[in-house]
């Protein structure tokens, strides 16, 4: 790993970030076990666990940041050096959209553009294969769920599906 | 005596046609699994998990057993013939295996592998038998703190042995302790960390948080880069090994047997752990140690046993003492727990048929496995060739339509969706899932006997230190944990470290 790339004292250093998420959700759990009550030793409270768990949490977080500093890390540019990072991009971006059509739009009229998209943003899928896999699998899905196990997807405003 | 009455009992149970269709229907997705790299067995049962409630338990039990095992056999097709793992425990195979299939030995390399396979399997059965009932006698008298204190060891053995920094995986495994205690108080019925949401209530199904983690967040790892693969082309003959590789591989077979067996009952081992062991005691063994890396049939005949061996032995622990011993046997635990089933001491005396139905089941499945991965090892082959541009849009939507479908409710498909971008970025900084999922799954059963314990022993936390079996186990958790500061300890831990992940 050259000097770019592993680095010390720099908000670019990829552990350093990782040990602060850490730290800041071990204070949160710290916090709302304090809020849940800890209850004493003798009879533990709904938030005892939670708080030396809390605890720990910011312990390790404390000694990724320490190493982070002391021994250097790989930059956060660097971890995604050498691959293609648009393409789970792309595919974190579908999902989130497909998760926000869902509800209105119910399974079907979400998932084929969801199929569509994946089918052709991964490593492109001839339109003449792709059109129909994204049709026929999640309408062959639905059908095998629906029909045979009877299990209800949701249909969404238009209620198809 | 006993035990051949139960067994009989069992394959009673075992040969009834719904159960060996379940049992057929689990090992040869296990194979597929583990055939095609990408989709490791703890997808593949996370996804089936909600097809176990259409059944009953005997066959969903049955079924996700199979494909366990099933992928312990199907790992190491990719491996010898791709030189892809097609799943974690199967890395060490690659090493020799491929290298005997490019010299043109991928029939004696399957064919081993196979039979070693099916040896171990066999010899784990029987050590499970004969060990369980005996383990679960022993077990009744557990306490509270007993299982705390073997919580405690089972997941400092899992984060000793994930790959990466101690302190990631211990941190991981203290936010899988919390993600867990998400939902209702089990004692005081009190809401925690909810934020007033009606789903949350009932705390994180583990489907969602499995799927996303591992199915999910591989996927976007995949993407990441175009997938090359080395198929060995060559008809593959020859899968009968000869009289000199059995000789060569006889040693090999009946040593990762026995490694494999006691590695997969340790809490926090499992097939992984055991096939790089195996790899490495038969390297330091040979007279040739130069051959291994060049196609040395030892080098595949012990981690391929090896792995099979610690896939059964890594049941012992889950029925005997109801405690998941690693990711995937904590998804087995959710099986049972689906169908109202404890596992635990007491589940052999209350549920004989269901104990043993599932270990003679597995007899019958290894038989299977032998046909499945013997004389159709060219439809694997073929497999292989299916496009991972098709396959990966595939593994989304069943993912998404198999959350759905445990739950019925589209709040899970949320909650994947984003456990599998949190598992992307976590396993780009380094994190390791299985120590989380692992801590998820143990963390309420974790508190809910450090509570009574500490109530039983009026706060009294020498309680922990005065019970032998809870004393030797905390013993060894503190001894692991404070190995990595130790420069030589820490040198072998990096060597034995392993990537769950697949």
């Amino acid at each position: 790993m050259n000097n770019q790339t592993n680095v010390k004292l720099r908000l670019s250093n990829s552990e350093l970030w990782g040990g602060l998420i850490g730290l800041a959700l071990g204070g949160f759990v710290i916090w709302s076990g304090m809020k849940l009550k800890l209850g004493t030793i003798n009879d533990p409270g709904s938030g005892y666990v939670l708080f030396y768990t809390g605890i720990l949490m910011c312990v390790f977080a404390g000694a990724i940041i320490v190493s982070a500093l002391t021994d250097g890390a790989p930059t956060l540019a660097s971890r995604w050096e050498n691959v293609r990072w648009s393409k789970p991009l792309l595919l974190i971006a579908c999902l989130v959209a497909f998760s926000v059509a869902l509800e209105p739009l119910g399974f079907l009229l979400s998932s084929i553009p969801l199929m569509l998209l994946l089918l052709r943003l991964i490593d492109p899928v001839r339109w003449t294969m792709a059109i129909p896999i994204a049709v026929l699998a999640p309408t062959g899905m639905w059908w095998v769920l629906k029909r045979l196990l009877l299990i209800q997807l949701p249909s969404g405003l238009f209620g198809i599906g | 005596m006993d035990t051949l009455v139960n067994v009989a009992h069992g394959f009673g149970v075992a040969l009834l046609p719904i159960n060996l269709l379940y049992c057929f229907i689990g090992v040869f997705i296990g194979t597929l699994v583990g055939v095609l790299p990408g989709i490791g067995p703890i997808s593949a049962m996370s996804l089936l998990l909600p097809v176990t409630l259409s059944g009953t338990p005997e066959s969903g039990i049955i079924m996700m057993a199979g494909i366990y095992y099933g992928s312990m056999y199907g790992g190491s097709t990719t491996s010898i013939l791709v030189n892809i793992p097609g799943e974690a425990a199967s890395v060490v195979t690659c090493i020799d295996g491929h290298q005997m299939a490019k010299q043109g030995r991928a029939g004696p390399a399957l064919g081993i592998s196979a039979f070693g396979s099916f040896i171990a399997g066999t010899f784990a059965l029987i050590a499970l038998m004969l060990v369980a009932p005996r383990l679960a006698s022993v077990a009744i008298a557990f306490g509270p703190a007993e299982y705390f204190s073997l919580m405690v060891l089972g997941l400092v053995v899992l984060t000793f042995l994930t790959q990466g920094s101690m302190p990631k995986a211990l941190l991981m495994a203290c936010i899988g302790v919390v993600l867990g205690l998400i939902g209702l108080d089990s004692i005081t019925a009190q809401p925690r960390l909810t934020f007033g949401r009606m789903e949350l209530i009932d705390g994180i199904g583990l489907v969602p948080v499995v799927m996303g983690l591992f199915g999910v967040a591989e996927v976007l790892l995949n993407t990441e880069q175009a997938i090359k693969r080395d198929i060995i082309n060559t008809r593959i003959t020859h899968l009968l090994p000869t009289k000199e590789d059995w000789k060569a591989s006889a040693g090999p077979v009946g040593r990762g047997t026995i490694l494999g067996f006691f590695l997969g009952i340790l809490p926090g081992g499992g097939a992984v752990v055991a096939s790089f062991a195996s790899y490495a005691l038969e390297k330091r063994l040979s007279k040739t140690p130069e051959r291994f890396g060049h196609g040395a049939i030892e080098g595949v005949a012990g981690p391929e046993s090896a792995n099979n061996a610690a896939a059964g032995g890594a049941f012992i622990p889950l029925m005997t003492l109801g405690i998941p011993p690693n990711v995937v046997m904590a998804l087995l635990l959710g099986a049972f727990v689906i169908h109202g089933l404890q596992p635990g001491p007491l589940l052999i005396t209350q549920n004989p048929g269901l104990f043993w139905g599932i270990v003679a089941s597995m007899y019958i499945g290894n038989v299977m496995l032998l046909v499945l991965n013997l004389p159709m090892i060219g439809m694997w082959v073929q497999l292989l060739k299916l496009p991972y541009n098709i396959l990966f849009p595939l593994i989304i939507l069943f993912t998404i339509l198999g959350v759905y479908c445990s739950s019925n409710n589209v709040f899970d498909v949320y909650v994947m969706i984003a456990f599998g971008i949190i598992g992307y970025f976590m396993r780009k900084l380094g994190y390791e899932p299985a120590p989380l999922v692992l801590a998820f799954v143990l963390g309420p059963m974790m508190e809910n006997n450090l509570r009574k314990s500490l109530i039983l022993s009026q706060g009294d936390l020498w309680t922990f230190v005065q019970r032998p079996i809870s004393a030797v186990c905390l013993t060894f958790a503190l001894v692991l944990l404070i190995a990595p500061l130790l420069p030589s300890l820490r040198k072998k831990r990096e060597l034995v470290a392993l990537d769950e992940g697949a």
